[in-house]
């Protein structure tokens, strides 16, 4: 028997119904009608083959892809994507584009990583619910509904996609990009009412800022980094403790020069305790992206809940350990009164689980000057706060399709009690979280504006693990006047495995 | 049980419904996030421009001038939050310029670089009698300037804002202000 299985089996042997416990099941049903018989062999093999698919995470359902992407195998990783090309038409059709897109632009092939992103990008854009699907979910699990993509994954796509556009040198479509990001943006910041919800992002604003001092276009640059400093500041200072890059301070002070608006200028000095600041133009700049380890992964977690009838036709749900009630108004009596009997039951819910940093700082040394990295995006806090936020709602439509599948069990039972045993059994095998999120995303990105000379620069990149291991890479970076280069450097080690890309 | 059979019934109607586009006729004012947006554009084009035609100071500046005044587009900062592409509304002001014949209008930078780059080019490539010459650019008597800034207001789920667009004239000349206008936006958006 397939290990998923017996694991299944056994964490929830307590919850199958009598007649359907695994030893002598066939004994057990004995005194049907041989046809009712084969039905119910029949439902328990489907029963087996959706347990099968649902007992893996999402992780665990792809664990050759992403064995070889955390082995840094990416020409292996990439063989399996194209192997599985039938997932980019189907429910994860945006995690198989983003994943296609990554590797590609890790590869360098930018071109045609962006006709992987240009798809998620275009899928996020399109994507209406699929009400059919999100019904079936209340009686199976969230898994049949096509994954959505979380907000700030939405907003790595156009990241990665503007990055390859400047690495190929194309401003134009980056700018393109960009003011897709500021649509974004603005649909985040409009999406949610409460400030605790992650509604700004302030390293893409930074990354907008970037963008357009790229092309010259200081006043929007400035535009975009007083916003970052604005979103570091607030949110990302309660939300993630971080504070605002050192870089950030520089180039909005130096755009704020360049654009004329001297006033402006003056006060961010002193705020920035920055007396002494003089703006300064290199004869060329590099930017440097560090995407240093791996995002976290969606697992899965279960919660028992007891029924307790309420006044005024509710019903709640509770869990004492963890102070959880939620109070359900069920109008029809005869569903409460199903819903009353069940007593107990197990509902899953999605979490993730970190993949924590190998490396934890990194420089880029030109000369004698050394240029650290600094932290622009915590993406694995982003993950866990934006999910911490919205775990209510998932503890609502957790419950209320575990009470819907068990008030249908109930229900048939009483016709039926050997066929609502049998429901009862899928709907256990069935109980699964969505546990779907873009797994090679990096867990931070960190970033540093080197001020390159006109022609052949050689830098030396160093990155730095927990232990003080320290590992150099050389670059040579040919740069003319005026020109902003690009570079992502990704290191793909966490704490269980030291490979890196560049 | 009964229930969750209508529920599916809703469910499935709701489905069906296709997804839905609808040409608008494009004056139609229509504010959905209450950020900075088409009808604000054509709002302050339209504004300025029928303040600049009023301007006496501007009818007695083109009375002096002795011939049709020549305008070139200069900077328009935007010191607000959001970024607005001012060149929405600055087109439609130079399209209204010029449909009225008030004024000449030349080439900013951006285009008169790519103009000279051609114009180079015709001296090594193109039929001499068919080259266009240097030195006979037409310079501009008036540049136009302006600054969009923003005052925002926030208090629980609702937000005040008030965009304020200047835009003015300015001799090359002498640096005289020939003419000022000045457009004030305010919006109340409850979430």
């Amino acid at each position: 028997m397939n290990k998923f299985i017996q694991l299944y089996l056994l964490r929830h042997a307590s919850q199958l119904p009598e007649s359907l416990k695994l030893s002598g099941s066939s004994r057990k049903l004995s005194g049907s009608s041989g046809r009712l018989k084969r039905c119910i062999y029949f439902f328990v093999l489907i029963a087996f083959a959706v347990g099968f698919g649902a007992c893996a995470t999402y992780y665990q359902s792809h664990l050759d892809f992403n064995s070889e992407f955390e082995h840094g195998d990416l020409g292996k990783a990439l063989e399996t994507l194209k192997r599985r090309e039938n997932e980019g038409d189907g429910k994860t059709r945006f995690l198989y584009n983003v994943n296609k897109g990554l590797v590609l632009s890790i590869l360098g092939d930018y071109e045609e990583s962006n006709e992987y992103f240009e798809k998620a990008f275009l899928f996020g854009e399109d994507y209406r619910i699929n009400y059919v699907a999100e019904a079936t979910s209340y009686f199976s699990n969230p898994n049949v509904t096509a994954y959505r993509g979380e907000d700030h994954e939405h907003l790595m796509v156009l990241y990665f996609k503007a990055i390859n556009y400047l690495k190929m040198n194309k401003p134009e479509e980056a700018l393109v990009e960009c003011r897709r990001l500021n649509i974004r943006l603005n649909q985040l910041n409009d999406k949610y009412v409460s400030l605790e919800k992650f509604q700004r992002d302030a390293f893409i604003h930074t990354l907008m800022g970037i963008i357009y001092q790229s092309s010259k276009d200081y006043n929007n640059a400035f535009i975009a980094y007083r916003n970052a400093v604005d979103v570091y500041e607030n949110e990302y200072a309660k939300m993630f403790g971080m504070v605002v890059p050192q870089q950030l301070k520089i180039d909005l002070l130096n755009t704020a020069k360049w654009t004329g608006f001297q006033d402006e200028f003056e006060t961010l000095k002193v705020k920035f305790e920055m007396p002494d600041f003089k703006e300064s133009t290199a004869e060329a700049d590099l930017i440097f992206f560090w995407h240093n380890g791996l995002g976290p992964v969606k697992d899965e977690w279960s919660i028992n809940f007891l029924i307790h009838s309420g006044p005024d036709n509710t019903m709640t749900f509770t869990n004492s350990e963890l102070g959880l009630n939620f109070p359900f108004v069920v109008t029809e009596s005869k569903d409460r009164s199903d819903l009353a009997k069940l007593e107990i039951f197990r509902v899953a819910f999605p979490r993730y689980r970190e993949r924590a940093l190998y490396f934890n700082s990194a420089y880029v040394q030109l000369d004698s000057n050394k240029y650290f990295l600094q932290l622009g995006e915590d993406i694995n806090k982003v993950a866990f706060h934006s999910l911490n936020q919205r775990m209510l709602q998932e503890f609502g439509k957790g419950l209320l399709r575990a009470a819907l599948k068990k008030a249908a069990e109930h229900s048939i039972r009483k016709e039926d009690d050997r066929l609502g045993a049998l429901i009862g059994l899928v709907n256990a095998i069935t109980e699964k979280a969505d546990t779907r999120n873009w797994q090679t995303l990096p867990h931070s990105i960190f970033y540093s504006r080197v001020p390159l000379k006109e022609g052949a620069n050689p830098v030396t990149f160093t990155i730095q693990s927990n232990n003080q291991r320290n590992i150099d890479y050389s670059f040579t970076y040919t740069a003319k006047k005026g020109q902003t280069l690009f570079h992502t450097f990704s290191s793909l080690e966490t704490m269980t495995g030291p490979y890196r890309y560049y | 049980m009964k229930s969750l059979f209508w529920i599916t019934v809703i469910v499935l109607c709701i489905s069906c419904q296709s997804h839905n586009v609808t040409r608008i006729n494009p004056e139609t004012q229509i504010d959905l996030s209450g950020r900075w947006n088409d009808s604000d554009s054509r709002m302050v084009a339209d504004k300025m421009v029928n303040e600049l035609f009023a301007s006496e100071r501007f009818k007695e500046y083109a009375k002096e001038n002795g011939k049709k005044p020549t305008l070139i587009v200069g900077l328009i900062k935007n010191k607000t939050t959001e970024h607005i592409d001012a060149s929405n509304y600055i087109k439609k002001f130079e399209l209204a310029i010029y449909n009225s014949n008030v004024a000449d209008l030349v080439e900013s930078d951006e285009f008169r670089d790519k103009l000279r780059q051609e114009r180079a080019e015709q001296q090594d490539f193109a039929d001499p009698s068919t080259v266009a010459q240097w030195g006979k650019e037409t310079g501009a008597d008036l540049m136009l300037f302006g600054e969009m800034s923003s005052e925002t207001d926030t208090n629980n789920n609702r937000r005040v804002v008030n965009y304020i667009t200047t835009l003015f004239l300015t001799d090359i000349e002498t640096n005289k202000r020939v003419w000022y206008g000045q457009h004030e936006i305010k919006k109340l958006v409850k979430n």
